[in-house]
C-alpha cells in the first residue's frame, strides 16, 4: 500500500518476475482500498508505506493487527528514524525496511519479503530471518573484523558469544564456557539473539579460527538433527523471549573452495557470476598489492546504496557476504 | 586542480595513520599527498590509475558501491568515486585514526563542492 503510483508500478514490474510467478501482487493507493482487498481475498503479507495521508502507516499496522492477526506485516519508509522504527515494530510489523532507491535495493527488499513469506515461526532464531541466522551473523562479524557480543537466549539457555577484531574469543552459555558453550549455543533449535556493542569478556576461552569453529558447529548440529526423533515436540515459539529488532539482514552468503566450487550458498541468485566476480577480485587485489606493497590481501569491503558486502578471495576459499540495512545508514 | 582541492586533501585527509591520499579529477589530472615515504606520489598515482581497471573488471549497474576498501595485511586502500567523475583514493594503516575516519571522510568527499 503506497500513495505513489510510480512506486507501485515499479514494485509490480520488478517483484513479479523476481518471484518467478510465485507471488500474486495486489496494489492499493489508500488504506480504504487496501482494507477492501483484504476483506475480499486472503493475503499472506502486507507491505505498508509509513507515510500515508489520512491514516498513517503506524495506525494502519495497528488496525491490521486487530482485524487480521495472522497477516504478516512489513513497514516501508523513505524517511526512517529510530523512533519510527520502534513504533512500527511495536505496532506489529515483522520488518521495518527503508524504501529501495536502486535495482539492487529492490532485489534486497524482495529477498527479505520472500524470506519472510517462507518463515514458519515454529523453530529457528528470531534475531534474523531463519534461513540466514546466527551463524551468518557471526560469519559477517568475523569477516568484517568487527568486535561485538552476541546475546543468545531461549527458555533454557542464556549465552553470550564474544567476537573481537573478527575472532571468536569467548563463549558462555548455561554452565559451559569456551568451545563447548559455543557449540551448544549454535546447536540450539530455537531462540532469539541480539548483537550488542563489544565489552571485554571475563576470560578468553576460545582461540581457534572462526571458520573451523563454525564448520564444527554445523557438523555437530547435523549430527544432533540426525538423532532427533521425528515427531518430537519442537521449541514452542510462544515461550521464547521477545525477538530483538534486527538492524541489518544478511541477504546473501556464498562460500566456495579456492577453485570456485560452491560449498555453501544462501540467497545467491547467480553463483557462477558471483564466483567469477570473486576470482576477478582476487586478480585485482594481486595487482593492487603489487603496486601498493601492503602485504597479503585479506578482503574487499563494499559500501552499497542499501547495505554492504564483504568479499574474500584467497587461495583456499572464496567468500561473499552481503547485508541489507533495515534501518538507514547513519 | 584548484587550491581548494589541495587544501582539502592536505588538511582533511591527513589524520594519523594516513599513508598517502590522492584526488583525480574528471579530466584525469591527479593530485597526490604523501605522508609516508613508503608510498611516494608516483605510487599513489599508480594506485589511482588502477581504479579504472578495478571498476571495469568488477562493477556494473547491479554492483555499484558508493565506496570500496581493499584491506591488506599492512594497510587499506579506500576508493570513492563521485557521479561527476571525481575520484578519491586513500591509503591508511590498519587500526589507525585514519582507518577509523575513512567513512566520515568518504561521505565528506561525496558532499564536497569541487
Amino acid at each position: 500500500m503506497d500513495d505513489e503510483p510510480d512506486f507501485l508500478r515499479l514494485v509490480r514490474e520488478l517483484f513479479g518476475p523476481l518471484s518467478g510467478g510465485r507471488w500474486e501482487i495486489h496494489c492499493a493507493n489508500s488504506a480504504d482500498a487496501a482494507l477492501e482487498m483484504l476483506k475480499q481475498q486472503k493475503m499472506d503479507l502486507v507491505v505498508v508505506d509509513n507515510s500515508m495521508p489520512v491514516l498513517d502507516g503506524i495506525q494502519f499496522l495497528s488496525l491490521l493487527g486487530k482485524r487480521f492477526p495472522d497477516l504478516k506485516k512489513v513497514s516501508l519508509t523513505a524517511y526512517s528514524t529510530e523512533d519510527k522504527r520502534s513504533a512500527c515494530l511495536a505496532a506489529g510489523a515483522e520488518l521495518f525496511i527503508q524504501k529501495p532507491q536502486s535495482g539492487e535495493g529492490f532485489k534486497s527488499v524482495f529477498a527479505m519479503l520472500d524470506d519472510l513469506m517462507s518463515w514458519a515461526p515454529k523453530q529457528g532464531f528470531q534475531g534474523m530471518l531463519r534461513r540466514v541466522g546466527l551463524q551468518d551473523v557471526i560469519q559477517m562479524e568475523c569477516l568484517g573484523r568487527n568486535s561485538s557480543v552476541l546475546e543468545v537466549y531461549n527458555e533454557h539457555v542464556l549465552g553470550r558469544i564474544y567476537i573481537e577484531d573478527g575472532s571468536i574469543i569467548h563463549a558462555a552459555g548455561g554452565d559451559l564456557t569456551g568451545e563447548r558453550a559455543l557449540q551448544r549455543l549454535l546447536a540450539l533449535p530455537g531462540g532469539s539473539f541480539e548483537l550488542v556493542p563489544f565489552e571485554p569478556p571475563p576470560q578468553k576461552s576460545i582461540s581457534g579460527s572462526w571458520e573451523f569453529l563454525l564448520m564444527e558447529a554445523s557438523r555437530m548440529r547435523d549430527e544432533l538433527a540426525a538423532q532427533t526423533v521425528p515427531g518430537e515436540p519442537e521449541v514452542d515459539p510462544q515461550t521464547l523471549a521477545a525477538p530483538a529488532a534486527p538492524s541489518v539482514l544478511v541477504v546473501e552468503t556464498l562460500v566456495c573452495s579456492g577453485l570456485g566450487k560452491a560449498l555453501y550458498d544462501a540467497g545467491c541468485a547467480d553463483v557462477p557470476a558471483r564466483v567469477m566476480l570473486l576470482k576477478n577480485i582476487g586478480r585485482q587485489a594481486a595487482q593492487l598489492a603489487q603496486i601498493a606493497s601492503l602485504g597479503t590481501f585479506d578482503r574487499l569491503e563494499l559500501q552499497l546504496a542499501d547495505g554492504r558486502a564483504i568479499a574474500q578471495a584467497k587461495p583456499d576459499r572464496l567468500v561473499f557476504v552481503a547485508v541489507a540495512n533495515l534501518s538507514p545508514v547513519p | 586542480m584548484s587550491d581548494f582541492n589541495q587544501q582539502w586533501l592536505t588538511r582533511r585527509a591527513s589524520p594519523p595513520g594516513m599513508v598517502a591520499c590522492g584526488l583525480r579529477g574528471p579530466d584525469g589530472k591527479a593530485l597526490c599527498h604523501t605522508l609516508e615515504e613508503s608510498c611516494p606520489a608516483a605510487k599513489m598515482e599508480q594506485i589511482l590509475a588502477q581504479f579504472e581497471h578495478v571498476r571495469s573488471a568488477l562493477f556494473s549497474e547491479q554492483l555499484a558501491p558508493r565506496w570500496h576498501t581493499w584491506a591488506f595485511e599492512q594497510g587499506q586502500i579506500r576508493f570513492v568515486q563521485r557521479p561527476d567523475g571525481w575520484l578519491l583514493g586513500l591509503v591508511v594503516r590498519p587500526n589507525s585514526d585514519a582507518g577509523r575516519r575513512l567513512d566520515a571522510l568518504s561521505q565528506e568527499f561525496l558532499n564536497l563542492e569541487l
